[in-house]
This record gives structure tokens, sequence and C-alpha cells, in this order.
């Protein structure tokens, strides 16, 4: 069980509905919520908005594609025994 | 990235790529096997290896496990399966390879990842891009790890209904 209670999507202010909305279109699926670790970044926009842009800076296709890093970063994730 | 065949090859390259870094970074006090007083099994083993890497050097990795030249000879096959090209180019495993080797902090295991990149034609931007895509995920994984996020992302990728390779087609049970 998470150690916050992440609050619904209508909890949070507009600008954080724009960054959900964002996150639909990142990742091509009509969520019923907002996966909760946009929920948790939309928390605090100000380590949220750089650390988003970041992620999509590096996750943007460049001599590798989106897929491929996609994959690394599932890679990432495992080699640091991470579930979700 | 569809199907799950490229996800078995990418979890192999991630899986001996820690096995080979384990060796390198902690097994230093066996000493390493040089290859001029080698016996034959050994340096048979080696001029294989350098071969797959067009390099003159053998990877720590092997030198340190080659006390055990059948033993060696078969971590080697399962690794060059797992390196080759397939599904997977060589130059994209080599990638991966890198990026675990960071993340599991192995400085030999990236320094040799970073070198077989280059080697295989990916510029200093192709290597940030991999830097970034590794520390953003570190980061994510930190987080979501310190406040227990439970997985709500796993349905996004559809099922492979494929059977196992030379397997029957069966029905795909559902979860």
């Amino acid at each position: 069980m998470p150690t916050v209670r992440l609050r619904d999507a209508a909890e949070y202010p507009a600008a954080a509905q724009k960054l959900f909305e964002l996150s639909k279109t990142w990742f091509n699926h009509d969520f019923a919520q907002p996966p909760a670790m946009s929920r948790v970044m939309a928390w605090d926009p100000e380590f949220g908005g750089p650390h988003g842009r970041a992620m999509k800076r590096a996750m943007s296709p460049g001599e590798f594609t989106r897929a491929e890093k996609e994959m690394v970063a599932a890679a990432v994730s495992g080699a640091s025994a991470c579930e979700y | 990235m569809t199907g799950d065949a490229v996800w078995y090859e990418a979890a192999q390259v991630v899986g001996i790529t820690h096995a080979l870094n384990v060796a390198t970074d902690a097994l230093g006090a066996l000493g390493m096997i040089e290859e001029a007083t080698a016996p034959p099994e050994a340096r048979a083993l080696f001029a294989e290896i350098r071969a797959f890497y067009e390099s003159h050097a053998v990877p720590p990795a092997y030198r340190l496990i080659a006390h055990d030249p059948s033993y060696a000879a078969d971590v080697w096959a399962a690794a060059r399966r797992a390196y080759a090209d397939n599904r997977l180019s060589r130059r994209f495993k080599e990638a991966l390879a890198f990026a675990v080797s960071m993340t599991t902090r192995s400085a030999t295991g990236t320094a040799f990842h970073l070198g077989e990149m280059r080697r295989l034609g990916v510029g200093p931007r192709g290597v940030m891009e991999i830097v970034g895509v590794t520390q953003m995920f570190s980061s994510y994984t930190k987080i979501a790890d310190t406040l227990q996020l439970e997985p709500d992302m796993a349905d996004l990728a559809p099922l492979d209904p494929t059977p196992a390779p030379g397997g029957p087609v069966t029905d795909v049970p559902r979860l």
C-alpha cells in the first residue's frame, strides 16, 4: 500500500490537469485515473515540471527510438528491483 | 518492441551482463588467467572472445572465471548468444548492457559496454540518450519505492498469444 494517499485527478488544480492530459498523450492511453507516478509528479510542479521535461528529453527519439528507450527504462527498473 | 521475443532477448542481456559484472567486480582476489600460460582450452576460448569483440584484450570476467575453462566456455556460449545480433541489434544490446552496468554501479562493466557502444557506432548524442534514460528511471524507481507505489500500467502492453519457440499453438490463459 502506498506511503501516501494518492489523490484523484479531480483533487488537483487546473495546471495539473494539463499535465495529466499530456501524460495521456505520452502513453497514448486513456487512463481511468492518471498513472500514480503522474499524480506524484504533479504534487510539486517545481520538482515534477523539470523532472518531467528531463524525462521527455531523454525519452524522445534520437539515435535510439522511443521504443528502444522504453526497453532500456524497463531494464533499469528491473536492475533496480522496482516493481512499479 | 511488441511481442515477447524481444523482451526475452533483453532479459538475457540484463542477466548475463550482471553475471559478468559480478565476476569482474568481485573476483579480483582469484587472479586473472594469463593467456601465455593458459591451458589450450582457455586459449581457444580467449581467441573466440577476442574475435567476437574484435579486440586484443579479453574482458576481465572471462580471465577470472577461466580457472575452470569448461565453466567459462559455457558462460561465454550463453553471453555470445545474448549479445549477438538477433531480433535486437548488437548495438542496442550494448546500450542495454551499458544502462544495466551503470544502474548496478559496475564501473568496469560501464566502461566496457561504453567502449562497445562506441565501437558499434553509437555517437556522443546516443550515449547521452542512454545516460539520460538510465538516470531518469533510476530517479523514478526510487521515488516509486519510497512511496511504495503499486504497478498501474501493466495493461498498456497487449498479451502476446504466440507459443514458445517451436511449441504448439494453444489458447492463451487469461490472468
